[in-house]
């Protein structure tokens, strides 16, 4: 019943839990009041606090006397709701004394607003008591609304666990209808090998999920309660950087080191490096200076006329003897006999410098200096240089045309629902490159086409690519996808420790809004001030597998459990014999 | 000169200082010697304390205004009675009984009223239902000492329903009951052969004498004094008798602070004696063995009770809980207001 010596408003109330009856927090309430011309009005709620104490007893010590059964006390066990909907919309209070019951059934879907979502509801995860939080798919897919963005501590918060679930959920749920096979999602993979197994079933998973049910007591596992099937991704790709060196002999291999096949390796040709202006992603401070800013521009814009007109992976030139010899071998055409090749990101680098610094006695060539001070030139070439180390294996001039084609990454190839690409060995720089580039090139292709195909794009470690302080080429991507994605059907799901040190807008643009464990200092900063105060202090608390999810549709955050990944998350939780014959993984790796 | 502390907070009528004696004849009734007796502890057979006690409150005074122009004095009051039922061994919790608020309707004259029914304006807030009780006589406070009669009986009436009865047997050595009860203030007339001890908390009256009052002070906490008998209305004339008889015992919870009156912390027990016998009953003599250690357990604490230690634990959460059953005082008076005005609103008017 509503207490009555709380203050009960539309908004929150206090209610005592009749004895017998157990209340925790999360569970969702109704309460029917009823307005003086008799018509009902329903408050649903969700409980954010819940309190025993001794009433009747004036001392702390009076608890000694209650135990040892000389001083009569009874318990009051009370909760506070914070209600969540009010319907009929009559904001007036409740009245103490009210009947206050679990909320099940048609309740439950009027409480989470589900009534609301029809059939654009998707399972986002399981309440405490094993109900299906529904999530409203138009506020996912950009019809509404789009992006979740997730934060937490690595390690315990599970956020990449939690947005693959999702994903998984978006894409098995059948709430993309007919489309479902249109959708697609390119996850990077930012720390170990964790997402390399998405297309194999975890070998746990049964045992975990059967141990779950038993602790939980719920009538039927997870997956079966959410509706979801307890499979593995389908249709994935695996992109992985090449190993640096490679065996020679112009032999990619991906840099993986736990699975052995099945991953492809990607690089970006030389010739595309430059017709596809990827210059400015391998900067990635970019607001070190003006001036820099002019001269990447300006390079980018000469590399690119460069490049234009031929489609072999290596650039030639004529104006410009490298150091080392060019072997002349077979593949050497008639037409660039007496120019110099360049087939490697040094060689481009080298050849930069010359054109920038040494040619003409060190005044360089007067189109591509344009007018920029040596100084600035000095330190385009340095920073060049220093990325230099870790762009050269993903950036080629050495490969066949046939091979270049073979490991360009493309992410929206057919029968190819799930890419991950795995960047966790790259350098930072190269990071940065790989992922603008990638996002870039999605970013200009839904542009061309559209918002017919949902993309999800994962991304973990938001406040590295978008930083609140600085500007680079990525975070401009992001930014373009956060505010303009939505409407050409590319949907972030980003992840990031501190949602307070990622740029506000990508994080404000997030529809639902998703954390798991936080540092109790930084859940009290304003990102997360949609979370009410005791959501806050409990964010620090939450275990792995458990997440407070805020939706648009639901005015308090609702916290979930999802099942643990039927997919394998590492090497040993593969299922059944995996262990490829190494003929077939080199077979692979060849593309053969 | 020395200055000792009443111990009774300045509110309470009439505090422990002062002790008028006894007109009448008390006797030894467990001993000829006079020295302090241990307690024995409770035995495992009494599994079952009751401590009872009553509350009244007036919450109005009414004149009354008939057809023919007599006038008439009434009052709306309340009382409540209830007892907290507690295991002198601990092994349950305490848990309170029959805790509910009775209103009633007191009025003089002969002119039969009806009960009045108060209803609230928010449904969930309860009615208030006076029973009219006519009492005898036109004097302003009787309509309070109503209230206040009507409080004793159904104490009287708690406590005789919840008690065990007591065989008055000289020898019987199950005479022992199970369930025990503890009723402030002096027992009453009419309840003899039932296990119910009166407990008084200020000592008024000096049963013992000037050669016997040392003893008080000696007592150690939990020690009692033998028992004693005396004649209830006994003012020394001799003959008179008749009334019935009672047993008498003093009690120490605590040892007084030195700066205390002596008397601080003795309580006097009281319970029915059978008429004019020599002996003390095996129950009787079995209650007051178990009484020092019984009363040292439910003694309270000074620093959360101004009445430490004779106001009990249970009884002071007792009181609180009769206090609360009978609702705020300040809610009662509009409600009554509202209820008059409601009632004879129009009347007036028209």
């Amino acid at each position: 019943m509503v207490l009555g010596t709380e203050d009960a408003t539309p908004v929150t109330f206090w209610f005592a839990v009749s004895p017998g009856a157990s209340v925790q927090l999360d569970d969702l309430v109704v309460v029917q009041t009823r307005k003086p011309d008799g018509v009902p009005v329903r408050f649903y709620g969700i409980v954010d606090s819940v309190r025993t104490r001794h009433e009747g007893v004036t001392f702390d010590s009076d608890v000694q006397d209650v135990v040892a059964g000389l001083l009569p006390a009874s318990v009051s066990y009370a909760a506070r709701v914070l209600v969540t909907r009010v319907n009929p919309e009559n904001f007036i209070p409740p009245q103490p004394g009210d009947e206050v019951r679990h909320a099940r059934g048609d309740d439950l879907h009027m409480a989470l607003s589900a009534d609301k979502m029809k059939d654009a509801a998707f399972p986002g995860g399981l309440l405490a008591d094993g109900q299906v939080l529904p999530l409203n798919y138009r506020f996912v897919n950009g019809e509404n609304g789009g992006h979740i963005n997730i934060s937490g501590i690595s390690g315990v918060a599970t956020k990449t666990s939690y947005a693959l679930f999702l994903l998984h959920s978006i894409f098995r749920s059948g709430v993309m209808g007919t489309r479902a096979h249109a959708g697609r999602a390119l996850i990077f993979n930012v720390k170990g090998e964790d997402l390399l197994f998405l297309d194999q079933p975890n070998r746990e998973v049964q045992a975990t999920e059967d141990g779950v049910r038993a602790a939980k007591n719920l009538p039927r596992g997870r997956y079966d309660l959410l509706g979801l099937p307890m499979t593995p991704f389908r249709d994935v790709q695996f992109l992985a950087p090449p190993r640096p060196g490679g065996l020679g002999g112009g032999v990619i291999l991906p840099n993986v080191e736990q699975r052995s096949s099945g991953v492809t390796p990607f690089v970006f040709s030389l010739r595309e490096f430059c017709t596809g202006r990827m210059l400015p992603y391998a900067f990635a401070d970019r607001d070190a200076s003006l001036n820099l800013g002019f001269v990447i521009g300006s390079i980018e814009d000469r590399l690119s006329r460069l490049a234009q007109g031929d489609d072999a992976p290596y650039l030639t030139v004529e104006d410009w003897k490298p150091d080392t010899d060019v072997i002349l071998d077979e593949n050497v055409r008639f037409g660039e006999l007496g120019e110099a090749r360049i087939e490697t990101f040094a060689q481009l680098v080298s050849y930069l410098e010359y054109k920038l610094l040494e040619e003409n006695e060190g005044e360089g060539d007067r189109r591509w200096v344009g007018k920029q001070s040596p100084a600035t030139l000095q330190a385009f070439i340095r920073r060049l240089r220093g990325v230099q180390k870790h762009l050269s294996p993903l950036i080629r001039g050495d490969l066949s045309a046939e091979q270049t084609r073979l490991f360009r990454p493309d992410i929206l190839r057919e029968g190819v629902q799930t890419s991950v690409v795995d960047i966790h060995k790259l350098g930072s720089h190269a990071q940065m490159f790989v992922v603008g580039v990638l996002l870039r090139d999605l970013f200009e292709y839904k542009e061309r086409m559209g918002r017919k195909d949902t993309v999800f794009v994962v991304l973990d470690e938001l406040n590295k690519y978008a930083p609140r302080e600085g500007d680079s080429p990525i975070k401009d991507v992001l930014l373009d996808i956060a505010e303009r994605g939505r409407s050409l059907g590319i949907i972030l799901i980003g992840a990031q420790q501190t949602a307070s040190e990622v740029e506000r807008r990508i994080v404000s643009n997030a529809a639902i809004r998703v954390v798991g464990r936080l540092d109790l200092a930084e859940a009290e900063r304003p990102e997360y001030r949609f979370l009410p105060q005791s959501f806050r202090a409990r964010a620090g608390i939450l275990q792995p597998g458990t997440m407070l999810v805020s939706q648009p549709d639901v005015p308090n955050p609702v916290l979930v459990n999802y099942p643990f990944p039927a997919w394998a998350t590492r090497w040993d939780e593969v299922a059944g014999e995996v262990g490829q014959q190494v003929e077939d993984a080199g077979k692979d790796w060849l593309g053969l | 000169m020395r200055i000792r502390l009443d111990p009774w907070p300045v509110d309470t009528f009439d505090g422990q200082l002062t002790l008028s004696p006894f007109a009448g004849l008390v006797f030894n009734a467990e001993m000829d010697r006079w020295a302090a007796l241990p307690t024995r502890g409770v035995p495992e057979r009494v599994r079952r304390v009751l401590v009872v006690d009553g509350k009244p409150r007036m919450e109005a005074r009414l004149l009354l205004d008939d057809e023919a122009g007599t006038l008439s004095v009434a009052g709306f009051g309340a009382f409540v009675v209830g007892a907290v039922d507690l295991c002198p061994h601990g092994t349950r919790r305490a848990e309170l009984q029959g805790v509910a608020a009775r209103r009633v309707l007191a009025y003089s004259g002969d002119a039969r009223l009806e009960a009045a029914r108060l209803s609230p304006r928010n449904p969930h807030s309860g009615r208030l239902e006076y029973d009219p009780h006519p009492f005898s006589g036109a004097q302003v406070e009787g309509a309070r000492s109503k209230i206040q009669r009507l409080m004793l009986d159904a104490e009287q009436q708690m406590s005789a329903d919840l008690a065990s009865p007591l065989p008055l047997d000289e020898t019987d050595p199950d005479a022992l009951p199970d369930t025990l009860v503890l009723q402030d203030g002096p027992v009453r007339i009419g309840e003899a052969g039932r296990a119910v001890v009166g407990y008084v908390k200020t000592l008024h009256t000096d049963y013992l004498g000037a050669d016997r009052i040392g003893l008080l002070t000696e007592l150690k906490p939990g020690e009692r004094t033998p028992i004693l008998r005396f004649t209830l209305g006994d003012r020394g004339e001799g003959g008179e008798g008749g009334r019935e008889q009672r047993f008498t015992w003093y009690v120490r919870l605590c040892e007084a602070p030195f700066y205390q009156h002596p008397l601080a912390g003795v309580m006097r027990l009281e319970m029915h004696a059978p008429e004019d016998s020599e002996f003390v009953p095996r129950g009787v003599q079995d209650i007051a063995d178990l009484s020092g250690a019984l009363l040292c357990r439910l003694a309270s604490q000074p620093h959360k009770d101004p009445r430490a230690p004779q106001n009990l634990i249970p009884t002071a959460a007792l009181e609180q809980a009769m206090g609360r059953a009978m609702g705020s005082p300040e809610l009662v008076t509009r409600r009554i207001r509202a209820h008059l005005a409601q009632e004879y609103g129009r009347a007036v008017g028209a």
